[in-house]
């Protein structure tokens, strides 16, 4: 158990729209995210003592501007005593959260910004973007010789889960409908048409049993948040989203080597971040679960003890995961409807759970949101991130 | 667009023995003479028990597919032309896994974990890739 429950909270949030945006450069996505979020959190600027720019992976160039303090500099941040980037692939948002907590809690930094942005969408070609995921994380010895990539990856899962527990193709294009419902709602998500199941079903099949509309699409986008420490908090004008529970597991680097693809470590994180955080699913009034492929949503939604193992399907179907109903379940669209922006996907969750609880979600507003549950993973699904946040201290 | 050259592994010194075994068509991996435990990508120390010591054995390249895939779009530049083609993860009777291709199969037949054994495709003059068919 940590110490960070209830010592520090989310104040401030900002993003910009995923999509092409080939006209701009990519540092705006980093510097108005950023700027959105330093002023939704009613700070000065100079409150900012860290600042935490998680990594960009189409290029290296521009990921080196981040390193080297362009945002400090670019929002003139002159208080800010460090920069230093935090990246574990797709789970950097709850690794870049209980690093910054844990700065704050032990007093080497009073706020820190999170930042992401990158541009997968128009700063590499669509097949550069297939070329680039067939190696970034994927070992060259061991992997990449025999063709493997991400939907591959993600088609291994499916397989496996489907043969365990019996979900058909239709199941699996029903999480695709849920996170679209969402994404309609969503003024910064890529994909706002309705979605049918029939849809899904009637797309190219890329990697069996998966088709191009159960894939997510890379786009350029941003999003940031301020985090600082509970006493600050309560005098800023947003909702605190306190940090409840936080757990992770690492399972793997080579995707192969993982002894169990349609489970992973999920249930030991959950288990481990329900407890500290005294609440269990039943208690969470949303669910941001990564989303990349369906089967990895359902796994999520099953492993955390939304329901029982093979379950998720059902529900899906059902449509309890939809904008009014029982469970709201990814409710920004999700990396398959607001789009896929590398690193930031499960950023965008986290800023998406905050302005949940912090009651400024819009339309898609989920009636006295209290608390949420965040689940990131990167890499090839390499590590199994739970963060329990809220707006009380149970 | 011209097709790029398929890739050869990178290869990590400490695995030199289990490409050079695959030049020959034998499958090697690594066993804890500690801990008894087949090792399987080869390691620097075993990753159960830490041991040093480790020792390199044939092993009998037979294992189940515990999951498939068969790539039929998208797939990266140097595979476009070999499409259709299957990515499996394969169990191996000595209780590891490894990522490989399954060959000479009827694609509707596949299923998780189906028997298969090893055979050897030469990719280059230096590599040898190991893959699987059904038995």
């Amino acid at each position: 158990m940590s110490e960070l429950k209830g010592k520090v909270a989310i104040v401030g949030i900002g993003e910009v729209p995923t999509g092409r945006f080939p006209e701009t450069a990519a540092i705006y996505h980093a510097i108005e995210s950023a700027k959105q979020a330093i002023r939704d959190a009613g700070i000065d600027k100079d409150e900012i003592d860290f600042c935490m720019p998680t990594a960009s992976l189409f290029s290296p160039q521009f990921n080196t501007e981040l390193v080297t303090c362009r945002v400090v500099e670019e929002l003139g941040l002159k208080k800010c005593k460090k920069n230093c980037q935090v990246f574990s692939g797709g789970s950097s948002s709850s690794c870049g959260l209980q690093m910054a907590g844990s700065l704050i809690t032990s007093g080497v930094a009073r706020t820190v910004l999170f930042v992401h942005s990158d541009r997968l969408g128009t700063g590499v070609t669509a097949q550069g973007g297939i070329d680039l995921f067939s190696t970034a994380g994927i070992s060259a010895e061991w992997e990449v010789p025999f063709g493997q990539h991400y939907s591959s990856i993600a088609a291994l899962s499916t397989t496996r889960y489907k043969y365990e527990t019996g979900c058909t193709d239709e199941q699996l294009a029903s999480v695709c409908v849920s996170n679209r419902k969402w994404a309609e709602k969503n003024p910064n998500a890529f994909f706002r048409k309705p979605l049918t199941i029939e849809e899904v079903m009637a797309s190219k099949m890329l990697s069996t049993p998966l088709r191009a509309k159960m894939s997510n699409m890379l786009f350029d986008g941003g999003s940031a948040f301020v985090l600082t420490s509970a006493e600050r908090a309560r005098d800023l004008p947003n909702k605190p989203v306190y940090i409840l529970g936080e757990s992770g597991v690492v399972s793997h680097f080579v995707f192969s080597q993982e002894l169990d693809v349609s489970r992973f470590g999920w249930a030991k994180a959950a288990k481990e971040a329900f407890e500290e955080a005294d609440l269990t699913p039943q208690d969470m009034d949303v669910a941001e679960i990564y989303d990349s492929y369906p089967v990895y949503q359902m796994i999520g939604f099953e492993e955390l003890g939304f329901c029982e193992r093979g379950e998720a399907g059902e529900i899906f179907m059902r449509g309890e995961t939809w904008p009014g109903r029982r469970i709201p379940c990814t409710t920004d669209g999700g990396m398959l409807s607001k789009g896929h922006i590398g690193a930031g996907g499960a950023v965008s969750l986290m800023v998406e759970a905050a302005r949940q609880l912090m009651g400024k979600a819009g339309e898609r507003q989920v009636k006295d949101a209290r608390f949420a549950v965040e689940t990131a993973t990167g890499g090839t699904y390499m590590d199994a991130q739970v963060t329990i946040l809220g707006t009380e201290i149970p | 667009m011209d097709t790029p050259k398929k890739p050869v592994p990178i290869v990590n010194p400490w695995a030199r023995p289990f490409w050079d075994a695959a030049r020959e068509e034998r499958l090697v991996t690594q066993r804890c003479k500690d801990c008894d435990k087949f090792i399987f990508y080869p390691r620097i120390a075993c990753p159960h028990c830490f041991s040093d010591n480790l020792e390199w054995v044939e092993v009998s390249g037979k294992g189940t597919i515990y999951s498939f895939t068969v790539v039929e779009n998208n797939a990266p530049s140097a595979f476009i032309k070999e499409m259709p083609y299957v990515v499996a993860i394969i169990k191996l009777e000595e209780g590891v896994q490894m990522l490989s291709n399954v060959v000479e199969c009827d694609l509707d037949e596949l299923h998780c974990d189906m028997p298969v054994e090893i055979t050897f495709e030469k990719l280059t003059d230096e590599f040898t890739l190991p893959k699987f068919r059904p038995v």
